[in-house]
């Protein structure tokens, strides 16, 4: 018995939806992408205050995450309690660069969430008590997730790629929380928390009344100067390894340092690191996975920050088979920069992306995710319509010769976390 | 609020579809009524190794991923103790691929002695990173080794070991195929926009010509009670010192199933519930503390478990998760924080339904459940608890006498 395949239907790009901007006095902008299908809000707050511009351990993370632990108004329990009796989400986030708070709410409670949203970002008071509480309470945390494979891969991968004291690499003992205050928080806040350097996004099903409520907000920032702070170049060591006694994996990273999304050869990376790693029929996943079984999963990624980016692939893999493994992983390196990929191949890789774009798009707040990136980028919406046409028109001979000016074995950083071999 | 329609395919097929208003992606999921409770106790971690081999192609379709990455798609599975679920999602004009890979898939597997030996090696990895390779890793399986005597939510999905899986044989995949991958063993869910007369005939076109097969038994051993505590201490080098204590509840969409989620709610839902302000912030004792429950169909868990800060015993981190417990009995949960957790169960319910792949993946657990009253109406059910009820429900249930708890000493 058969049945007959079904025949491929053209797969339309999504519309990539355009914002509005409404600015503040001061200039801040609020971007809008309305989207009244589904009876949900999201507003988020973006600050340049990720943990590259702290000077002190864990201040810029700390003053995200205890923004809503007390304000001139409410007490951190009330407020939590504000929120969770509408059922809003509250989301404090921070990578290297930025700093990003969002509240999601049905479409009939958006007015009590932003009550809440207004306190919270424009005045918070780090309260002692909180604070003490929250930095214990942390430093306990990242000394149990020091325990794990994952983190300890990941931090070590950070400081051998970018050198232990870079901004971008820098981990900090757990013990730096015990000099955090609630002083030098609001420092920190003060100065990077401006009108200068942040945006907000409103998504969803709004009116004119919410999102004049969100510039009012923005309005409430303090004037600012751009703190932008100096990255340096990064040091690379080729090779770091970290015992882990008894571990039964070796949990592995390769990195190369290479650009930011800015740079003209940063897209045709992405669809490198897609092909090599970015879904389940990819190179690594069809070598370490299926051809061998060292693994349950390998990955590779084009990382983008604000002053750099690079190329990573992991994979997490019996230690027995740790030289192997790293050595298949190279091999698939010398493989993508010495062939061109063959059509097939690099056609199922554009419907990757492809299919991948329509994801983020098909939910409510996708659009609000892949703008709140374009601008941190300094870029706009656009940039995701150039960046399709790139995927769909690069040739393989193209990639071919990106990958092999960038995916350089005497450029790559290894990082194993494993037990003793 | 989910709507939909439902068909049985003369070959016992059940079929239902959701007509979705906007999305531009069609949502596949095929349930399969066989989880690791459908294990024999010496083969454990066996439906979960099958999840695998359902990827490994058939005679018609070597590679179960090509089609759907020709079509922009994304697929993936997943294994629990009582049903195996599979999902793909489809730019929706290309939905009857979706349809067509499932159709083909149980028709008939094509699994060589080679492809079981490499997925062998894959699920062994997968073992060893999610359980082995990190600190409290193997928690689930002393737990319900604790709790559990005679059900077989004694072991978890992973198995009891990876000898398991090691001594799994070709002859005992093709059993498990033959005996539970069966159209009459199976709920089909899809959610898209389309009219629901187009999913219906979709459906039809690709699963009818499917023969009608028994539909496997499955038997129901009901656990005994913890009649008197239950208490294992692991000594291991974990960076924090840990308690778990478990308590049997009831079987899934019985009363006190629901009493027992929202009081975990109570408990542990969101940043201004009881254990995370009383527990960790206030007083802290933990660094993380959660209480939830597992949800399977069968007689579950509730859990209390946190892990506790440098410098306070255990024994008095115990005293204070029982101490909340106490707390409720005492003085009954007021009516706005009642309220609270309710009003969250009707927010996460909407934000849940947002996309067709949840929606999908919806449509086939209520129906496994046997209740698509529930479907559309639990917040209902959560509406009706009364602070009594969960007093009620501590005293009768939630007794040091019937707890099973797990303690991590860090060494």
């Amino acid at each position: 018995m058969t049945i007959r395949r079904p025949e491929i239907k053209p797969v339309s790009l999504p519309a990539i939806p355009h914002y509005r901007v409404i600015r503040t006095e001061a200039g801040t902008p609020l971007y809008t992408l309305h989207n009244s299908t589904q009876g949900v809000v999201r507003v988020s707050f973006v600050f340049r205050a990720g943990t590259s511009t702290q000077s002190i351990p864990f201040t810029a993370s700390t003053v995200v995450n205890t923004l809503s632990e007390g304000t001139t108004l409410h007490s951190g329990k009330e407020i939590a309690e504000a929120l969770d009796f509408v059922g809003s989400y509250y989301d404090a986030n921070i990578d290297r660069d930025w700093a990003v708070v969002t509240f999601c709410s049905l479409k009939k409670f958006v007015g009590p969430t932003l009550d809440v949203a207004e306190e919270v970002v424009l005045h918070p008071t780090f309260p002692e008590r909180e604070i003490a509480s929250y930095c214990a309470k942390r430093k306990e945390q990242l000394h149990i997730q020091r325990s794990k494979p994952d983190q300890l891969s990941r931090e070590l991968f950070g400081k051998a790629l970018f050198g232990p004291e870079h901004p971008y690499g820098v981990t900090s003992p757990e013990e730096c929380y015990d000099n955090i205050t609630p002083e030098i928080l609001r420092q920190f806040y003060q100065s990077h928390y401006n009108a200068s350097e942040s945006f907000a996004i409103i998504c969803g099903d709004f009116g004119e009344a919410e999102e004049s409520r969100v510039l009012s907000i923005l309005e409430g920032l303090p004037a600012g100067s751009c703190t932008g702070c100096n990255i340096p170049e990064p040091t690379p060591t080729p090779l770091a390894t970290l015992c882990l006694e008894g571990a039964v994996q070796s949990s592995l990273k390769l990195g190369i340092p290479l650009f930011p999304r800015t740079h003209p050869d940063f897209i045709p990376m992405q669809i490198i690191a897609t092909a090599m790693g970015g879904y389940f029929g990819s190179r690594l996943m069809q070598n370490l996975r299926e051809e061998h079984g060292y693994t349950y999963g390998a990955y590779a990624a084009m990382i983008n920050l604000d002053k750099a980016g690079y190329f990573v692939m992991s994979a997490d893999v019996a230690a027995d088979h740790t030289e192997e493994a790293v050595a298949e992983m190279f091999a698939e390196m010398e493989r993508m920069a010495s062939e061109p990929m063959d059509e097939e191949e690099l056609s199922i890789v554009r419907k990757i992306i492809v299919g991948d774009v329509i994801r983020i798009f098909d939910g409510p707040f996708g659009a609000a995710d892949v703008t709140i990136e374009n601008i941190q980028n300094g870029e706009q919406n656009d940039y995701t319509e150039r960046f399709m046409e790139r995927v769909a028109t690069i040739t393989a001979k193209e990639l071919q010769e990106v990958a092999s000016k960038y995916l350089k074995k005497n450029r790559t950083t290894v990082t194993i976390v494993g037990p003793e071999r | 609020m989910i709507s939909y329609k439902e068909r049985t395919l003369p070959n016992g097929l059940r079929v239902l579809v959701n007509e979705d208003e906007v999305s531009q992606m069609a949502a596949v999921n095929i349930l399969y009524e066989v989880g690791s409770r459908d294990e024999e106790p010496n083969h454990t971690g066996f439906a979960h190794l099958f999840e695998h081999l359902m990827f490994r192609g058939t005679e018609r379709v070597p590679d179960f991923d090509v089609p759907v990455q020709e079509v922009c798609g994304e697929n993936n599975a997943f294994t629990s103790a009582d049903y195996t679920n599979y999902y793909i999602t489809t730019p929706k004009d290309n939905f009857e691929t979706a349809l067509w890979l499932e159709a083909d898939r149980l028709m008939g597997l094509d699994i060589t002695p080679e492809k079981l030996a490499l997925e062998k090696s894959v699920v062994i990895e997968e073992f060893n990173q999610r359980f082995l390779n990190r600190p409290y890793g193997e928690q689930w399986h002393a737990l319900r080794e604790m709790v559990y005597t005679r059900h077989p939510y004694r072991w978890p999905v992973i198995g009891l070991t990876p000898d398991h899986i090691r001594n799994a044989t070709l002859e005992q995949v093709r059993d498990f195929y033959n005996r539970f991958y069966v159209p009459s063993n199976a709920i089909l869910s899809v959610s898209a926009a389309l009219p629901a007369e187009q999913l219906f005939e979709a459906a039809e076109r690709y699963f009818g010509a499917l023969p009608l097969r028994p539909r496997p038994e499955r038997t129901t051993i009901e656990e005994p009670e913890i009649l008197a505590p239950r208490r294992r201490t692991i000594e291991a080098a974990v960076p924090a010192d840990q308690i778990t204590i478990a308590f049997l509840i009831g079987e899934r969409g019985c009363r006190d199933y629901y009493l027992a989620d929202l009081l975990t709610d109570l408990l542990a839902g969101g940043e201004s519930a009881r254990i995370y302000q009383h527990l960790v912030k206030e007083r802290r004792l933990f660094s993380a503390a959660n209480a939830y429950i597992t949800g399977e169909t069968d007689r579950g868990l509730l859990i209390l478990t946190g892990q506790i800060s440098p410098e306070v015993d255990v024994e008095e981190a115990e005293e204070a998760l029982y101490g909340e417990l106490e707390l409720l009995v005492r003085e009954p949960v007021g009516d706005y924080e009642l309220r609270k957790v309710q009003n969250k169960f009707e927010a996460n319910i909407t934000f849940g339904e947002l996309n067709v792949m949840n929606k999908a993946m919806n449509l086939g657990y209520y129906k496994m459940l046997g209740d698509m009253a529930l479907l559309n109406g639990e917040v209902d059910i959560y509406r009706s608890i009364t602070p009594e009820e969960v007093a009620d429900f501590i005293r009768r249930r939630l007794n040091p006498t019937q707890s099973a708890t797990l303690i991590y000493l860090a060494k």
